[in-house]
Order: C-alpha cells, then sequence, then structure tokens
C-alpha cells in the first residue's frame, strides 16, 4: 500500500517537473562544456557567459563541468545531445577525443560553439578563440619598441611548456625579439603556477645581478616573480609583464603598481552568447572567429585598456 | 644537527654492531666510522652530500655558492617541510597522510578570506585554521582509527573532499586583496601579518618561515623522541596488535598523530598564503608526494616503526637543495623530473639495508 502512494507521489512530482518549464520557458537552452573549472580562466569564461546570458531573458544556460577528464566531457556532450538543447558551446579538453562526440551533436542538428581550443575535423558551426602566437609577439614587440637598444636582460617565466598556449607564448615572443639587442638569460617552466614562478627567479636573482625585464607566461608567474624580487629588494626599475589579464589578477596587479603591462587573452565567453543569438535568429556566421587582444598599463587601465592591432 | 641524529644512531645500534661485527679486527675508529657509514643517519647523510657534491660540480657560475641560494633554499623547503614533520609521525604508525596538500589549500584560502576579506584579527584567524587544520586531519584520524578506514583510503578521500572545500569555499577564485563588494571594486592593503611571515631576520638572514618550520620541527622532535606519545607510535608502528597488548592507546595515539599532521598542514597552509599573497584553492596539489619522499629519503620507513625526525630533515635538505640545483641551472623541466627521479632511487637505495 505504502509503496503504491509513494509511486502515485513520485509520478505527480515528475508530472510537475514535466509542466514547470511551460510557465517560465525561455526559448532556448543552451549548454556549456566546460573542460576544467580548476583555472581562474575557464571559470572567468564561464562568467562571462553567464553575465552576458543574464542580459538576454530568451535564454537559459545550464553549465557542466568536466573536471579535466576527456571522458566526463565527451559523456556530458552525449548528455546535452539527449536532452535536446538548442545549442552547444564547449570549450574543449583535447582535440581529438572529442571531435565525434561533437560530430555527432552537429548530426543531432544541434548548432555547436567552440571556445578556445579548437577540435580535429572542424565539424562545428563556429570556433572562437584567441592566439597565443600573436599575444606572445605583442609583448615581444612592445618590449623591445620600450626597452630596446639598451641591452636589456631578460628572464622568461615560461608555462607548461607541454601545453600549446605555453609553447605559443614563448615562440611568438621569440619571433618578435628576434634582431633586437633584448638577450634572454634565463629561461625556466614555472608551469602555470606562482609558487614555482617564485622559486625560478630566486634563482635567476641569485645567479645574475642584473636582470632589466621578466616575461610572465601569465600573470600569476609575473606576480610570483615580482615577490621574489622585492624580496631581494630589486623589484624597483625592473619591468614585469604578464598575460592572461583578469579583472582580480592581471589587471589588479597592473593597478596596484606590480606589473608593468598585461596583455589580455580573452575568453570569449560573451562573444559566444552574441553568436549564439545570431545563430538562433538564422544569421550566417563566420566559420572562425579569433578575438582581438587588449593591453593594460598603468595609464590606460582605468579607461579598460587599449586593443593591441 | 648532531643531536638530531643521536637519536636514530642509538635506535640502529643494533643494525650498526651488525656491521661492526662484519668489520671485526679492524682499528676501533675504522670501526666507529663504518658504523656510522653504514648506520641509517650515515646513509641518509650520504645522500645529502651526494646532492650537494652536485651542487658544487654545477655551481651555476657560482651562484650555489652565495649566500642567498641557500637561504632561499631553507625558505623554499619550509612549507614542504612542515607538511614532512607531520607525515614522520603519520608514516612512523605505519600510516600515510595523502590529504597534507588539499587541507592546506583549505587552511591556505580560509587565512586569506579571513584576513583580507573579513577584516578578523591575525591571531584570531591563526588560531581558527589552526583549529581547521586540526579538525580535517582528527577526521581521517578518526576514520582510521575507530571505522578502522585503511590510512591510503581515509586519507585519499580527505584529500579530495579538502580540495572540494577549498573551492567550494573561493568559488573557484584566487582569494587576493583584490575585494568585490557587489559592482564595486576594493583593493585592500596587504595584512601586515602577510608581511611579517614573508619577512627575513638577522639581518636578512633568516626567512620567518623558515623559523615557523624550525619551531614545528623541534616540537614534532621533542613528541616523538622525548614524550610518551612518541614511543608509542613507534611501538604501533613495529607491532600495532603487540603494542596494544602491551597497553599501548592505540586507538587514540594514532588520532592525534593525524591530528599533528592536520594542524601542521594549518600551519604549512599560513605560510604558503603569505608567500603567495594570496589563497588559492589550487595551492599545494601534489606536496603531498613531496612530503613523502622527503621522509623515506630520509630513512624513515613506510611499513612503520623506524624513523626519526632528524632524518626527515636530511630528507628535506636532500630535496630541498636538489631542486635548488636544478633550478638554478636552468635544468629543462623534462631532464628535472628525470633526474629527481633517478636521484630518489639513488637515496632510497643507499638506505636499503643490506645487513638483512
Amino acid at each position: 500500500m505504502r509503496s503504491i502512494t509513494k509511486c502515485i507521489f513520485c509520478a505527480a512530482l515528475l508530472c510537475l517537473l514535466a509542466v514547470f518549464p511551460v510557465f517560465s520557458a525561455p526559448k532556448y537552452t543552451i549548454g556549456m562544456s566546460q573542460c576544467n573549472l580548476g583555472e581562474p580562466w575557464r571559470v572567468q569564461m564561464n562568467a562571462d557567459i553567464k553575465n552576458e546570458a543574464d542580459k538576454h531573458p530568451e535564454i537559459k544556460m545550464v553549465f557542466k563541468d568536466a573536471q579535466n577528464d576527456v571522458l566526463q566531457q565527451r559523456a556530458q556532450v552525449e548528455e546535452f545531445v539527449s536532452a535536446k538543447i538548442d545549442l552547444l558551446i564547449i570549450s574543449p579538453k583535447e582535440a581529438q577525443p572529442l571531435a565525434e562526440p561533437v560530430s555527432k551533436a552537429m548530426s543531432a542538428g544541434i548548432p555547436v560553439i567552440v571556445l578556445d581550443r579548437d577540435i580535429i575535423g572542424q565539424n562545428y558551426t563556429e570556433f572562437i578563440g584567441a592566439d597565443n602566437v600573436k599575444i606572445g609577439r605583442a609583448v615581444g614587440a612592445w618590449l623591445v619598441k620600450n626597452y630596446g637598444g639598451k641591452g636589456a636582460k631578460v628572464v622568461e617565466i615560461m608555462g607548461l611548456q607541454t601545453s600549446t598556449p605555453g609553447q605559443d607564448r614563448h615562440s611568438g615572443f621569440l619571433d618578435a625579439i628576434k634582431g633586437s639587442d633584448l638577450d634572454v638569460i634565463f629561461r625556466a617552466d614555472a608551469k602555470w603556477l606562482e609558487p614555482d614562478a617564485r622559486k625560478e627567479m630566486e634563482s635567476a636573482l641569485s645567479r645574475y645581478d642584473k636582470i632589466d625585464i621578466v616575461y610572465g607566461h601569465n600573470d600569476p608567474s609575473a606576480h610570483g616573480a615580482y615577490i621574489a624580487a622585492q624580496a631581494a629588494g630589486r623589484e624597483k626599475g625592473m619591468v614585469f609583464v604578464g598575460i592572461d589579464s583578469l579583472p582580480h589578477e592581471g589587471v589588479a596587479y597592473v593597478k596596484q603598481g606590480i606589473l608593468t603591462a598585461t596583455f589580455q587573452y580573452p575568453t570569449g565567453g560573451g562573444e559566444a552568447i552574441l553568436q549564439a543569438l545570431k545563430i538562433f535568429k538564422g544569421e550566417k556566421v563566420p566559420k572562425r572567429i579569433t578575438l582581438g587582444s587588449r593591453m593594460f598599463t598603468k595609464d590606460n587601465v582605468d579607461a579598460g585598456g587599449v586593443a593591441i592591432p | 644537527m648532531l643531536g638530531e641524529i643521536r637519536e636514530p644512531l642509538r635506535r640502529d645500534a643494533g643494525a650498526g654492531s651488525k656491521a661492526g661485527a662484519r668489520a671485526g679486527g679492524m682499528h676501533g675508529v675504522l670501526q666507529s666510522l663504518a658504523r656510522a657509514l653504514t648506520s641509517t643517519a650515515g646513509r641518509a647523510c650520504l645522500g645529502l652530500v651526494l646532492v650537494l657534491f652536485l651542487g658544487v660540480i654545477f655551481n651555476a657560475d657560482g651562484a650555489f655558492f652565495k649566500e642567498g641560494t641557500h637561504r632561499d633554499t631553507l625558505r623554499q623547503s619550509s612549507v614542504y617541510g612542515i607538511l614532512a614533520c607531520g607525515m614522520t609521525l603519520v608514516m612512523l604508525t605505519g600510516g600515510i597522510d595523502l590529504s597534507v596538500g588539499g587541507v592546506l589549500a583549505v587552511s591556505s584560502v580560509s587565512f586569506s578570506l579571513l584576513t583580507m576579506h573579513m577584516d578578523w584579527p591575525w591571531w584570531l584567524a591563526i588560531i581558527a585554521c589552526l583549529f581547521l587544520g586540526s579538525a580535517l586531519g582528527s577526521a581521517s584520524g578518526a576514520l582510521i582509527s575507530n571505522a578502522k578506514l585503511q590510512p591510503f583510503i581515509a586519507t585519499l578521500a580527505l584529500m579530495t573532499f579538502a580540495r572540494g572545500f577549498a573551492k567550494y569555499i573561493t568559488g573557484g577564485q584566487k582569494i587576493s586583496t583584490y575585494v568585490t563588494q557587489g559592482d564595486k571594486v576594493i583593493i585592500k592593503q596587504l595584512p601586515t601579518v602577510f608581511k611579517v611571515i614573508d619577512s627575513r631576520i638577522l639581518g636578512g638572514n633568516l626567512a620567518i618561515v623558515s623559523v615557523i618550520f624550525l619551531v614545528c620541527f623541534i616540537a614534532a622532535w621533542i613528541l616523538l623522541a622525548r614524550h610518551k606519545w612518541g614511543r608509542e607510535l613507534y611501538s604501533i608502528g613495529g607491532n600495532e596488535e603487540a603494542a596494544r597488548l602491551s597497553g599501548v592507546p592505540v586507538r587514540m595515539a594514532k588520532f592525534l598523530a593525524y591530528t599533528f599532521s592536520g594542524l601542521m598542514c594549518g600551519v604549512a597552509g599560513i605560510c604558503q598564503a603569505a608567500q603567495e599573497t594570496q589563497g588559492d584553492p589550487e595551492a599545494g596539489a601534489g606536496y603531498e608526494l613531496t612530503a613523502i619522499a622527503m621522509v623515506a629519503i630520509g630513512g624513515t620507513s613506510l611499513a612503520g616503526g623506524r624513523g626519526s625526525m632528524g632524518l626527515t630533515l636530511l630528507g628535506i635538505l636532500t630535496i630541498g637543495y636538489l631542486q635548488k640545483i636544478l633550478s638554478i641551472n636552468a635544468v629543462a623541466e623534462a631532464y628535472r623530473l628525470m633526474i629527481t627521479g633517478i636521484i630518489i632511487v639513488l637515496a632510497v637505495l643507499t638506505q636499503k639495508r643490506r645487513s638483512r
């Protein structure tokens, strides 16, 4: 008897749940599959998406975090497909293993916007991302323009060198300083981690008496290097440059006078929602959007930085 | 440091005398030298000497001989060292604590949150973080001693939980002096306590974090070598059943060992936050392995019952110097990992008791 009541109750609840969305239904459901929310930059990407989506009441966002696990992300994409969402935004962990689930979503008639990392086969509606080589090059060019010609000694605190962003930020930078008199005297892989950056910078400081410029592949690295220099009493007159420009990291460091400059690596979160709206309206969207970057220094940080050509 | 090594020497007298008997007939001095070298402490020293020797050869244009390099090495090893203090006690019971990195992160973000965002007085924040660390440690302690979970499983669970907890209280972002209140953004002053912990004393020659490490080290050493509880930990590691039958309060002693490890994580988290000038929920990832390696390289057995704080200090310095030497030579990451692996094997091989 009791189990029958339970059944009826459950059924009633299910009906209620099924009917409920009809009353307050936004027109479109967008699924967002984030590969890893352990990184502040990706947390920012989700925040950018949410901020933009909140401006459009017709959109309902569903966020999923794959916790840095390819198979989990694959399962999430499949869940989204069977839930029949209207559009999928994915920031994939890896190019190869996610190609198939994404193309399944496409063949189920769900448009897909790929953010940040590309997918092999390119079977998706649109790719939005920034170019690390270009940003690395912009850092190099800016340093040559402002500090070239004085034989400046450079320390490069690199991001994980087994990751594409780390390699690209390095190669773009090298490309831009080629032929200039900027001299990279010390180079270490801090794996994007601030405590490691501090340790590596301390080694550089104990080894070299003259260091003029520190280029960190991300803002926390540049910040860690700054703390090391400060502890040695040598931060004055040293130039610290980082990449990413998250509001509460790089941009805040520039405001506090810790970093000389930070170069933005945009998340594309807001742009993804704008593009999704275009897709819903049936407008044609480009296959590929490369986001522009911005640069923040003490002079322009309050005005929101300047765009880099 | 000699005083700290005397302890293991005495404990290893059994093994030493075997070695001595082998060397029988030799001159007395040679005999005692052989005994010292074949003792656990002697072999742990050998590992450190090996690494320092590498430093002398690969001195990076003399950077290895600069005073600052050694000061930095001690400071950089301090957080690991504090964790290794708690780890030694746990490993002596035959257990292991995988949760140290996660609990460190909880302490680190809590300390930043309380002092930077909530404006608690520094002493209250420190007490709260130490309490939080101990409480988390005691949770795994209770699971192990009362619910009889295996230490590996219980602390693995706590490691996962603590990492999640750190992310939960921070919302996945770093806690820094950059505070958002509604739409407004305020950049606060770095609390004085952060500057104090990250400063140096004795004319800039000793970092406060190193002092904190040394205090933790001496506390753990006294507890282990001079206190009844320490003896109990050794006996539990030697043979838990025998210890129980001879009246050792096994449950309580083990529970306290994990609680102490949690307390050390609390201390380490505060030091980590001060050095980073922020609370990072990802802080301390992988630190548990470094701490375990430091304790094991010193010669404390993973099976329990054998080891000491003096040995752990040797282990801490060995790994600390190895990292520093690789760093000043700007060795690429791939080589660094391979070299570290090889050195760990070499150090543990010299540890292996050939007398059995």
